[in-house]
């Protein structure tokens, strides 16, 4: 079958990718694609665990809780996004930054 | 064929998927197609799901990051942008040290997974999952479970604030 | 049911006070027209006191988990509850008041104040890796949404973007840390997380405990603002409404130390029973880890406060010098250790709230955060003038003055460990913070004012300055009750 480290290797290309995204993108809602592939490489090392690591299924309840976070996250974001738009017509992270001082 | 040759193939075939438009996300320059390279890096992901026997997790990752989430992202990108633009460009900065500190995350990673002995408490057999976990949810998890209702309640609460206009009040 | 599940709701009063005065402000911001502001108001300052009073019983309850192992009930956990209620009701006093939340409607206000100090009272408690991840996210989540609460402001919103982006990321690092520490021990909860790892599972694996430590930490020095998790810190302080900022100066950056502590002292430490003192893994060595941090913290932050021009930026920034210190009660690994954070932190609850009311008055007044518009204070209000230095002598650490006993109780717990050296830079960078305090001083008191209007206060702020400013000056009184509830407070429950 597929060994543990397979799926530990794919999520792990996931969160590298998170951070690039997190790190490179000007647009945020980029940015917050990026976060959402951390969040899911994180639920996939915890579903790979649960079936290889522990003897319940305590993972893919934690991944569950995951998603849920996840969702309410993704709608906050997405409505401060908006909130911003309206009042400065970009979303673009460098012009959006009168704050530093 | 045998059935370890067909599930290993499939197998590469969904990780190439996942780990493939998790890198469209990252590095194509049009939004949009970003946003759907993520549909299916969710799609993926809930693949991999399957073949880890978490057969709940894969409908529900479905369900709410392809259906709920994924919509939203697409609100997001609609919403703001100016109607005429239809390219959808986006810009990068800082692109080289990003991708060196994203190689060096990764090796970083790999490095550990690959070094570390995994300690193993035997393989779960392919059984249906929902029942046990809705179990779990009402006996071990039943806190997480209640906190997380008022969670979403006030996640609601806040995010339609938010964006709420202000005649409205 | 489990016979358990009974006894456990029995125990947590507190939290369902709060979760139901919750839903009746919810409730009562809908329902009621006009009034619905100051109804909700004392709804919410009614339903925090109630909190209150059901957690004073709980402190001779006993040290258990509940709700299978969920959260714990300990000293501890009781003293942060108590501590958390009290910041949020005196940040609750502070919100009507000020001019920068005069224009909204803060019915969701206080639902999302109620809904954070669920979240942290849970935080506080969490001895389960999940119920410490949801607790997390319920208190930043509910945070980002107070900081951006000032829809048409351009920098409240800024602040909030900035928060939330990254927040995310941060926490997301950490969710992964847990993931991999959840491999190496197949179980979520602390205790048995700390079993498995005593059994053999560290000693070979010191690369993969490293990085998920080191992954983990991102989320607790992003909730702390310790460095280098600290960029949040500056921008979002300066654009969040006021009592927001003064609320997330205290409140979150004491439930994110208490449950670093408890993850951290609880996962993965040993220790002998009836000592008094803990040690790491051999295979990794996470004390000395955080000790760099607690350096660089306290350093970064007292040195970029001495150029800051805005009150509330250069607040911010010594509230990242604060965490500094505060980690170092941590870092050293003993029950001083721990009896010192508790100590530092009721007097940086009041010496910090009230330095941020100050600011609050003077801007209702000036609307102005500028250091050079606090001139000539001493004329326009001499009692917010002095209130504000005995604040900020406080914050400097001076005797009698109840930031001096914080001070005095972390470098001691580090001198007892044999860390003197780690003593003298905490002194260092106390003597580097004079400056920047010390500048407001004389600003207030020196320079000339542009505007010379007498400043005339309304009871209430009088009143509530007065709250803050009494426990500041008076700590040295109360002394021995203090010792005696912290020493208390420091028994963390370590079983399962």
């Amino acid at each position: 079958m597929i060994p543990l480290t397979h799926y530990l290797i794919v999520s792990a290309c996931l969160f590298s990718f998170g951070i690039m995204a997190v790190l490179t993108r000007k647009n945020a809602v980029n940015v917050l694609m990026g976060i959402e592939l951390i969040l899911n490489s994180a639920n996939l090392n915890l579903v790979a665990f649960s079936k290889f690591s522990s003897a319940n299924l305590n993972g893919q309840i934690f991944a569950v809780f995951v998603i849920i976070i996840a969702a309410a996250e993704a709608a906050v974001a997405l409505a401060i996004v908006l909130s911003m738009y309206r009042i400065v017509k970009t979303v673009n992270l460098d012009q959006a930054d009168t704050l530093k001082g | 064929m045998d059935k370890a040759l067909v599930t290993q193939i499939l197998f590469y075939f969904f990780a190439a998927i996942t780990v493939g438009s998790a890198a469209v996300v990252v590095f194509s320059r049009s939004l949009i197609y970003s946003a759907f390279a993520l549909l299916f890096t969710f799609f993926g992901v809930a693949s991999l799901y399957v073949f880890l026997g978490a057969d709940f997790l894969a409908a529900t990752q479905l369900v709410i990051y392809v259906g709920g989430i994924l919509v939203l992202l697409l609100f997001g990108v609609m919403l703001t942008h100016k109607l005429y633009d239809l390219n959808l460009k986006t810009e990068t900065f800082q692109f080289v040290p990003g991708l060196l500190i994203m190689l060096a995350v990764f090796l970083t990673l790999a490095g550990v997974i690959m070094n570390t002995s995994w300690p193993s408490r035997g393989e779960r057999p392919m059984n249906p999952t929902t029942a046990e976990i809705g179990e779990l949810f009402m006996k071990d998890y039943v806190l997480p479970f209640e906190i997380a209702s008022v969670f979403l309640l006030i996640a609601l609460i806040g995010a339609a604030m938010i964006v709420r206009r202000r005649d409205s009040q | 049911m489990h016979p358990y599940l009974l006894r456990d709701l029995h125990l947590f009063y507190p939290e369902i006070a709060i979760t139901v005065t919750l839903l009746l402000v919810v409730v009562a911001d809908i329902v009621l027209a006009r009034v619905r502001g100051k109804i909700t108001f004392f709804l919410t300052a009614l339903g925090l006191m109630v909190a209150f009073a059901l957690t004073v019983p709980l402190f001779g309850a006993g040290e258990r988990t509940l709700f299978f192992g969920m959260v714990a009930l300990d000293p501890m956990a009781v003293f942060f509850k108590g501590f958390l209620i009290l910041t949020s009701f005196l940040v609750l006093l502070a919100a009507p008041g000020s001019r920068e939340l005069a224009r909204s409607h803060l019915g969701e206000f206080y639902a999302l104040l109620l809904g954070v100090t669920l979240g942290m009272l849970l935080l506080a408690s969490s001895v389960d890796m999940l119920m410490l991840f949801l607790s997390l996210e319920m208190v930043s989540l509910t945070s980002y949404i107070m900081v951006g609460y000032l829809r048409d402001d351009r920098q409240s919103n800024e602040a909030s973007l900035k928060y939330i982006l990254f927040g995310a990321v941060s926490t997301g690092s950490m969710l992964y840390g847990i993931t991999l520490l959840f491999g190496l021990t197949g179980t979520t909860k602390m205790a048995a997380i700390r079993e498995v790892l005593a059994s053999g599972v560290a000693a070979p694996n010191g690369m993969a405990l490293l990085v998920s430590t080191a992954l983990i930490l991102a989320g607790f020095g992003f909730k702390t603002a310790a460095v280098p998790f600290h960029f949040w810190c500056p921008d979002v302080y300066t654009g969040a409404p006021t009592p927001v900022t003064a609320f997330l100066s205290v409140a979150p950056k004491a439930a994110g130390f208490a449950t670093l502590i408890r993850f951290f002292f609880t996962g993965l430490s040993e220790t002998t029973p009836g000592s008094t003192q803990w040690s790491a893994f051999p295979a990794l060595n996470w004390s000395f880890l955080l000790l760099i941090v607690s350096i660089i913290t306290m350093t970064l932050g007292n040195i970029a406060a001495l150029r800051q021009d805005n009150m509330k930026r250069m607040l911010a920034y010594s509230s990242i010098a604060h965490a500094g210190y505060l980690l170092m009660g941590t870092v050293v690994l003993s029950s001083e250790g721990v009896q010192a954070v508790l100590i530092y932190l009721i007097t940086y609850l009041f010496m910090n709230l009230g330095a941020f009311l100050v600011v609050i008055e003077i801007f209702n007044r000036t609307g102005s955060f500028d250091l050079k518009d606090y001139g000539g204070l001493y004329k326009r209000s001499p009692f917010l003038t002095i209130a504000m230095t005995i604040f900020l002598l406080s914050l400097m650490g001076i005797p009698p003055f109840a930031g001096f006993f914080g001070k005095l109780f972390v470098f001691g717990a580090a001198v007892n460990r044999n860390l003197a050296w780690f003593a003298v830079v905490g002194a260092l960078n106390s003597v580097i913070a004079v400056y920047y305090y010390a500048r407001v001083i004389k600003t207030m008191i020196m320079e000339p004012s542009a505007d010379g209007r007498r400043i005339q206060l309304p009871w209430t702020s009088q009143a509530l300055v007065w709250v803050m400013l009494l426990p500041t000056i008076g700590m040295m009184l109360v002394w021995d009750s203090i010792q005696k509830l912290t020493n208390e407070s420091m028994k963390l429950f370590l079983g399962s």
